[in-house]
Parts: structure tokens; C-alpha cells; sequence
């Protein structure tokens, strides 16, 4: 369960060369946050289920996210309908204008309803670009093409390593829970919001300190493969922009930019 | 005679912002293709004195060294820990931390790769180190699917494509089943007796130590308690048990024998020596 464990696989968005993914992705996140209309978002959301069909991703394994994401859109959605003046209300305000501070509320608004739609599927057009690239690229590869496009060695080993730690947290976090449970930790389970928030203590403390911990031994073990020992390192795995690569840069190139071309003409 | 690859000049050491050394006054030298045993009970300062060894004391981690510790004729506080990387190979006790990429080729590859040499001397050494270990036939594979025997092997291989002359292993074996231990303690002996590699190795495990150590050195507290052979080591009863050691089974039951009066001619640690002086302790008892 997680966004971005390395899924191995053998599709062509898994051949890809890692700097064409990256700048892609960093495209397609751009375009997203500029676009405001909702057909073209729903375009690119389209686009992107089609995209995971290619990779073969299962989408199983985003299902507890996605269950998550959900419960945060109806949150959203309702907000905006519940706060944002529109023209146009589903029902109108029970409390007139004229009532200083409060005035206006009351009301459920169509545009409202909308802007929350249209916020919820932007947020979840994004994050399902994200693991397009992460699931697909293996963590070394993704150095490399950090490397290649002119980042120190150091500061691409920093990212990765960053990225590739985070799937070990999930399961360290599933630990420590169980662990908490079996003392008779009930709280995460069924209890009152504020009972949650008071011991959370017991779940951050050892993860904090685990990952303390182990970040140091990781160093200690970086090292005594001489990490940092050259100014250059080499890869046995090299990377190469092939045609394909090419095709696929300028295919997203021209998707977004008639994207954008019709957010501004609609 | 080997020559003196390790010097350890009095050495002490103690952690940063604590007031207690970890280790105290530790003099030693190892000799070339010597198999060294660091047994003493948990914080007795075995991955201290490891990670001394290679230099992670006091490049990575501060504090406070006192001594010199010399290895291959590099003084590690002079040295880096990417320097002395290429003469010793450490292996830690976790098999997950040392493991960070996402292909078994890859994590071989690695020391390698950051001595920037070239690709096909890597790849050379790549199969040649997972040959090793016995791991040729899951290079492809991710390390994160190997079983903790295999992970712990893969971190040997890692650590010998850089060709050290000095192995040093701090608990390789504590989180293993038997079988994976078995498996871990046969690559390490047989590297030992290939490349005459010098192995340092912090262990519990008696029966292992007892078949390949050449000298245990015993801790307590940060000081030397006792630096000796196997033989000697296991059949000193108070010192085994001031240091809450365990003796092979073969040891401690010649330990009751002689507690009950009838000890055996001489002290097995091995179980064919066992066998050998138990068969002949019948043959005279019956005669």
C-alpha cells in the first residue's frame, strides 16, 4: 500500500528514459495547477486512467489512499458549497446579507458545489500522475537521470534515498500500531478525536527515534561502501533519450498545450 | 609468519555528550588472514571496536578517541571512511539498513560504482563477488524479496567487490535462523581461506566461533577481559560466566562431566572432538 514501492514491470512507460518522466511529470503538474476548466482537467484525468491501464499498475495497491482522498474531497466539496457565494443556490441562504458577519450563510451553493468538484479532481488528476513515475522507475535509475541532468551525485542519492524510505515508515508506522494495540492501545481504533490526538505520542516517539536510527546505520553503511569517496561516480546501468522517448516528450508537450489552449479559448 | 595488518594502540573511546568511555585501553594486533571472534555480553562494546576498524569512529560518528588504530599502514584518523573502505568490508547487524537499492546487481555494484571505475571491471566484480556468496542466479532479483540468510550474504558481496583485505561482520547472524547462519559462517570461512581475508566477526554464536575463530577476544565494559584461542576460551568456566557466554554444547557437557568427577582427557568445542574423546572415555571405562 503505497504511492511509490518501485513496481516492477515491463511496460513502456516502464522503459522509459527517467529524464523524459521527470520533466513530463513536472509538465503535466504545471499544466494541471494552471488550468482551470473542468473539462480540460477531466481530459487529462482521462488521460491518466489511460495511462495506468499502459503501466500496468494495479490499482489495487492505492486503494486505502484513494479511500482517504475520497473522504478528503467530500470534506472539500462541502465547504464550498456550504461557504463559497455563488449566483446560482441549490438553496438559498437562511440567513439574510444583511446580518452583519453571519450573513449570507446558510445556503448551498451550485457553484460552490462545482469549485469543490473541480478541486477534487485536480488534486486527484495529480496524484495519480505521481506514481506514473515513481512506481515505474527504479530508485537507481531515477538517480541517474538526476545525475544526467546536471544534479550533484550527493543531492540525487539525498532524493531517492528520501523517496525509497518512505514505503519502510508505512510498514514501521503498521508496527508500532499493532504494537500499541496489543498493550491495549485501543484509541487509534475507536476512540474520540481528542483521545487520538493525546496518544499520538505513543505512535510518533518510536517511529521518530526508528528513524533516527536507522538513517544513521544507512549512513554508517553508505560509508563503508566509500560513498562520496570520488567527485564522480559511474552507473552500470546507462540511460540513453531514445526515439521513443522523444515521441512520447512531444506527445505530452502537445497534449498540454492543447490543453492550455482550450482552458483559455472555453 | 603473517604480518601485523590491524594495530590497535591504545584505544578508548566514548560517545558524544556522554561521560562513561566505551571503550577502554584496548591494545591488540591482528595478523593477516587471522579469524578474530569479539564475543561479551550486549554493550559490552563490540560494534564500538567495529566500527572502529573501519573508521566510522571518528569520521562518522563524533566523540571522544583516545590511541591510534592502524590499519593495512593507514592511521584511520588520518584516513576517511571512504579511503579505508577499500581495505575493510563491513557488514552490520540489520540485514534491511545496509541494503538500499532495488536490485541485487545494483547493490553489489555500488561501492564499486562510487570508486569510479570503470563499468566492465565493475560488472567483473559484480559476478565474481555474487559467485561469492552464491547469489549468481538472483542478481535480477530485489534484495528486498531475499530470505535474511541471502539479504546478509548480499551485504558480504557488497562489501568484498571493493576488495578489501579485512572483513568485519558486527552481529551478521543475530537476526538469522540456523540455517541462515550456517549458510553466512561457510561464505565467510570460505573467503578466509580463498583470498586469505582477515575476518573480524561480534557474534553469540558459540558452535560457529568454536569451528572457525582463530583467537576470541572477550570484552567487558570496554576492556579486554581475555584474548585467547577457542580451546582456551571456552574452558575457562568463570570467565564464561562473568561474561555471560555460552560454551558450545559439546564444552558444556564436558563442563558437567568434570563437575561430576569423571572429566574427559582432554576439552572438546568441536562435536567430532566430543565424539572422539567420549568414545575413547568408554572404551576405558569399560575396561
Amino acid at each position: 500500500m503505497s504511492l511509490i514501492d518501485y513496481f516492477p514491470g515491463d511496460s513502456s512507460i516502464h522503459k522509459l528514459d527517467p529524464r523524459v518522466k521527470v520533466v513530463a511529470l513536472l509538465i503535466i503538474t504545471v499544466s494541471i495547477f494552471i488550468i482551470s476548466n473542468f473539462f480540460v482537467i477531466a481530459a487529462f484525468f482521462l488521460a491518466c486512467l489511460a495511462f495506468w491501464r499502459v503501466s500496468g499498475l494495479p490499482f489495487k495497491k492505492i486503494k486505502v489512499f484513494l479511500k482517504f482522498l475520497l473522504s478528503l474531497f467530500t470534506f472539500l466539496t462541502l465547504m464550498q458549497a456550504l461557504f463559497l457565494p455563488g449566483e446560482h443556490y441549490l438553496l438559498n441562504p437562511l440567513i439574510p446579507k444583511s446580518v452583519p458577519l453571519i450573513g449570507g450563510l446558510g445556503r448551498i451553493s451550485l457553484d460552490g458545489i462545482v469549485y469543490g468538484l473541480l478541486l477534487s479532481l485536480r488534486l486527484l488528476t495529480l496524484v495519480l500522475f505521481m506514481p506514473l513515475v515513481t512506481m515505474t522507475t527504479e530508485i537507481n535509475t531515477l538517480a541517474l537521470g538526476l545525475v544526467k541532468m546536471g544534479l550533484s551525485y550527493k543531492i540525487a542519492y539525498m532524493t531517492t534515498t528520501a523517496i525509497n524510505i518512505i514505503p519502510t515508515f508505512q510498514n514501521e508506522t503498521q508496527v508500532i500500531m499493532d504494537a500499541q494495540k496489543m498493550r491495549g492501545l485501543t484509541v487509534f481504533e475507536k476512540g474520540r478525536m481528542l483521545d487520538k490526538f493525546k496518544a499520538y505520542p505513543a505512535l510518533v516517539v518510536p517511529l521518530v527515534i526508528g528513524a533516527m536510527r536507522r538513517a544513521q546505520l544507512m549512513g554508517v553503511a553508505m560509508d563503508a561502501r566509500a560513498f562520496g569517496a570520488a567527485k564522480t561516480k559511474t552507473f552500470i546501468n546507462d540511460i540513453s533519450i531514445g526515439f521513443l522517448d522523444l515521441v512520447a516528450l512531444v506527445a505530452v508537450l502537445v497534449f498540454c498545450g492543447i490543453g492550455l489552449a482550450f482552458n483559455f479559448i472555453l | 609468519m603473517a604480518e601485523i595488518i590491524i594495530k590497535i594502540e591504545n584505544l578508548s573511546y566514548r560517545y558524544p555528550r556522554t561521560k562513561k568511555w566505551v571503550l577502554k585501553d584496548i591494545n591488540l594486533e591482528i595478523k593477516q588472514g587471522e579469524f578474530l571472534a569479539v564475543m561479551g555480553e550486549n554493550g559490552a562494546g563490540k560494534t564500538t571496536f567495529c566500527q572502529c576498524i573501519n573508521g566510522v569512529i571518528p569520521h562518522s560518528q563524533r566523540g571522544k578517541m583516545k590511541g591510534r588504530v592502524i590499519v593495512a599502514g593507514i592511521n584511520t584518523v588520518e584516513s576517511s571512511v571512504s579511503r579505508l573502505a577499500q581495505q575493510v568490508g563491513m557488514v552490520l547487524e540489520d540485514p534491511e539498513t545496509q541494503l538500499f537499492t532495488t536490485r541485487v546487481r545494483d547493490e553489489v555494484a555500488f561501492g564499486p560504482e562510487n570508486l569510479n571505475m570503470p563499468v566492465p571491471e565493475i560488472l567483473e566484480r559484480v559476478s565474481w563477488a555474487l559467485k561469492d556468496v552464491r547469489l549468481e542466479q538472483h542478481a535480477d532479483r530485489q534484495p528486498t524479496a531475499l530470505s535474511g540468510g541471502q539479504k546478509q550474504r548480499l551485504a558480504i558481496a557488497a562489501a568484498i567487490a571493493m576488495k578489501p583485505k579485512i572483513l568485519v561482520l558486527d552481529e551478521p547472524t543475530s537476526q538469522l535462523d540456523p540455517v541462515g547462519t550456517e549458510e553466512v559462517f561457510t561464505v565467510i570461512k570460505a573467503l578466509k581461506d580463498e583470498y586469505g581475508m582477515t575476518v573480524i566477526i561480534a557474534t553469540h554464536k558459540s558452535e560457529e566461533i568454536a569451528k572457525f575463530a582463530d583467537r576470541i577476544l572477550v570484552l567487558k565494559e570496554g576492556q579486554v577481559q581475555a584474548l585467547a584461542s577457542p580451546q582456551e576460551i571456552f574452558s575457562n568456566t568463570k570467565l564464561l560466566k562473568e561474561n555471560w557466554i555460552r560454551s558450545p554444547q559439546v564444552s558444556e557437557l564436558a563442563t558437567y562431566l568434570a563437575e561430576q568427577g569423571c572429566p574427559l582427557s582432554s576439552f572438546p568445542i568441536l562435536p567430532q572432538e566430543a565424539i572422539r574423546l567420549l568414545t575413547h572415555w568408554y572404551e576405558e571405562a569399560e575396561t
